[in-house]
């Protein structure tokens, strides 16, 4: 009966799925690539240099935050670097690169070290950073050194669609506009793009579709009721990004189902809401850090009762 | 053929194709067998023979004047070797009897044959009594305590769910006793009085769904219920819910919803203790694993060393491997290739490390929402997990944490690979002690 090797004793389960935070951030950046993509075809050189400053930026802030609070790095689950690209793909490419690397220090240092780690942020760190940067502006003004000449390129200067909508412009066609039209972030330069890492993402199980329909659907129907276009709404601005990337974040949503329709909803109403009556900037980055506040809240309303509890009193 | 499912749970790769057209095969008698004194949910049994006695087998070796016991017998012929405390794969001590096996001839030969119908329900439960019969889909609860209800029940439900990746003796069961099974349904059904009897059966086992309906389809007190292939379809009260419809309130005894659960290898069981007074001394295990050279599902007799049963299956080298007696979610990883195989081990897999979950490192909760959408308790695992880990226990237990059954979905899938079950383990047994001081007070 004797056997070469020594048996490993360990307990149940003894399976398990292939998923971890790496894979999962993996998968994100994953999604990511397509939307990158196209606005490295618009803005070539200026958004190559803005997405390797940000995820530079992003993996040396978590490693120096932790080093101070004297933890290991975690790069290797990828978080960093991913929250890197979010908050490149959150700004227009001719963004000053001092805001730009503001925001990712803000993103990785203050929205989610400072306050735990992963998992124990409140707030989606990309979207916290990218705001304190429009709230900070004025501090900031003195040092905001313009963004580097990388050529002349005439998508770098557009206009961006939402800006477009809010001063009744003459807009691009549907079509145009859903499948890449430049100007505003470079986040926005694509929805097709953003759809396709969307869709991505719900296949490998990591968001959940209640979040992007509630909210989207929220959306053109206020519009719709507002006497807008609706599917100029859903098409322009950082809408695609916020609902398909941004309040899908596991950490900062809801936990149960019926709490992440109510949370796409809310977002969805604010969104018009910030859009149609207020200088339309950043809505939907508001929005989401608005309802992000209310995660506990509407957690703790929508609790379900357990399998054995009485269904009836 | 509306199959039927319930909320929460996952697809969990099978792994069920290395046996499951495995026909059910003899294993060979080892040289010894450790047969432990505790089999059965409840008090264990005390030795009724000493060091030196000549035993049969079916001879009774061990029983219990309690009332949460069911007795044990031999399952060999030999001679009692040694009788001491050994670990055994539940991970506890228990008395053992160490029997050397002797003669050449090892089978079970019945002596009488009965007719059910001509049996009164107290000579059939003892019947089933006296052949030590428990649930050996895991539970092993006492079947003759389970079955003996005072009220009429109106379902019995089969269970042929076998949810657990990679076991298929359920399966081989159906397929290959399916008239032995259909009698012992028979048996339970006019000993609780059911109206109904609803065989569960997960619909990745098409051949035992047709083997009983085949064998049922002009018995109206038959009917099978095709299930989803989702784990833990097969945990008593999900099954409950997912048969009949109705739920299972907490701390409710199956009986009192209307339904006794019983697996299907237990039916067979009763069959042949009812029929030919046949005590429970084997049972159909599967051995499995993606590196054993000759996996199948055997008959094997209770106290056979998982050493023996790996030897015949051309395992030479162990490599890190893992040892589990039970299915990979909620089985029980072995120590010691010494031990034996009881009255509820559905299976002897040797898992290599690359599939088994690394118990290490674990992180924060990333708020996923997996473990929670996937909980079929509907509790917040998440959440159970952080109040363990500040030891809050008020917290978990207006979280509900004593409604866990160890399903081990929430592990599977958690990202933060946080070992949640091992903190609801941990602080299960010190909330029961604070409810029993509160109820002393």
């Amino acid at each position: 009966m004797a056997k070469k090797g020594k048996l490993v004793v360990t307990s149940a389960p003894f399976l398990k799925e292939e998923v971890f935070i790496n894979t999962a951030m993996r998968d994100v950046i994953i999604g990511l690539i397509p939307i990158s993509l196209v606005s490295i075809y618009f803005y070539k050189a200026y958004a190559v240099m803005l997405i390797a400053t940000c995820m530079v930026t992003a993996a040396l802030t978590e490693v120096v935050f932790r080093k101070l609070m004297g933890k290991e790095h975690s790069l290797r689950d990828g978080s960093a670097v991913l929250t890197g690209l979010f908050v490149a793909l959150l700004f227009q490419p001719t963004v000053s690169p001092v805001t730009a690397i503001l925001a990712t220090i803000i993103a990785i240092g203050v929205a989610k070290e400072l306050v735990g780690g992963l998992g124990m942020n409140r707030f989606n760190p990309a979207l916290f950073g990218r705001v304190a940067m429009i709230l900070l502006a004025p501090l900031f003004a003195g040092i905001a050194v313009k963004a580097p000449n990388l050529g002349t390129i005439d998508a770098v200067s557009k206009a961006s669609t939402l800006a477009m909508l809010g001063g009744g412009m003459e807009m691009p066609g549907y079509l145009e506009m859903f499948l890449a039209y430049p100007g505003g972030a470079l986040s926005e330069s694509s929805p097709l793009a953003l759809l396709i890492g969307g869709i991505y993402l719900y296949k490998r199980g990591h968001i959940n579709w209640r979040v992007p329909v509630s909210m989207l659907g929220t959306v053109a129907i206020m519009a719709f009721l507002l006497g807008q276009d609706p599917i100029y709404h859903l098409l322009s601005g950082g809408l695609m990004i916020g609902a398909l990337f941004m309040a899908t974040d596991w950490v900062t949503a809801p936990i149960t189902s019926s709490g992440k329709l109510i949370f796409g909803v809310a977002i969805g109403i604010l969104v018009v809401i910030i859009r149609v009556f207020l200088p339309p900037t950043e809505g939907v980055a508001f929005s989401i850090l608005i309802m992000n506040a209310f995660v506990p809240v509407i957690d703790k309303a929508t609790r379900h009762l357990a399998f054995l509890e009485p269904k009836e009193i | 053929m509306a199959v039927k499912s319930f909320k929460g749970g996952a697809n969990v790769p099978h792994f069920k194709s290395f046996t499951d057209d495995k026909e059910i095969e003899k294993m060979p008698t080892p040289d010894r067998v450790v047969i432990p004194m505790h089999q059965s949910f409840g008090d264990p049994c005390e030795p009724l023979v000493k060091v030196g006695d000549r035993v049969e087998v079916g001879q009774k070796i061990g029983d219990s004047s309690e009332f949460f016991s069911a007795p044990i017998h031999s399952s060999v012929n030999g001679v009692v070797e040694e009788i001491e405390v050994l670990p055994y794969c539940t991970g506890e001590d228990a008395k053992s009897i160490i029997i050397r096996v002797e003669g050449e001839d090892q089978e079970f030969k019945p002596t009488i044959k009965r007719n059910p119908e001509d049996m009164t329900r107290e000579e059939i439960i003892e019947a089933i009594h006296q052949a030590g019969i428990v649930g050996m889909g895991g539970a092993s609860f006492p079947t003759h305590i389970n079955v003996n209800t005072k009220e009429p029940v109106e379902y019995l439900v089969l269970n042929g769910a076998e949810c657990e990746p990679f076991l298929t003796c359920d399966h081989r069961t159906m397929v290959e006793r399916a008239d032995e099974l259909v009698a012992g349904a028979r048996i339970l059904s006019s000993v609780i009085g059911a109206r109904k009897c609803l065989i569960g059966i997960e619909v990745n086992k098409p051949d035992a769904i047709e083997a009983l309906e085949e064998r049922t389809k002009d018995d109206d007190l038959f009917e099978i219920v095709p299930l989803a292939v989702k784990y833990p379809q097969g945990f008593k009260s999900i099954m409950i819910k997912s048969t009949t419809g109705k739920d299972v309130r907490r701390g409710a005894r199956s009986a009192e919803v209307g339904c006794i659960v019983r697996n299907v290898g237990t039916t067979v069981a009763v069959y042949e203790a009812v029929v030919y007074g046949k005590p429970l001394i084997e049972r159909v295990v599967t051995v499995s694993g993606p590196t054993i050279p000759k996996p199948g599902n055997f008959m094997i007799k209770i106290g056979t060393p998982v050493g023996h049963i790996f030897d015949h299956c051309g395992v030479t080298d162990f490599n890190d491997a893992t040892v589990i007696l039970g299915g990979p979610m909620t089985g029980r990883a072995q120590h010691s290739m010494k031990a034996p195989i009881i009255k509820n081990s559905t299976g002897a897999l040797l898992l290599p490390s690359e599939i088994v979950r690394a118990s290490e490192p674990h992180e924060n909760c990333v708020r996923c929402g997996k473990c929670v959408a996937r909980c079929p308790m509907r509790l917040y695992p998440n959440q159970l997990s952080m109040l363990a880990e500040v030891e809050d226990y008020e917290g978990l237990e207006a979280w509900n944490v004593m409604d866990c059954m160890e399903c081990g979905i929430c592990v599977y899938s958690c990202p933060s690979n946080r070992p949640i079950l091992e903190f609801i383990r941990h602080a299960k047994p010190i909330i029961k002690k604070m409810e029993l001081a509160r109820r002393g007070n």
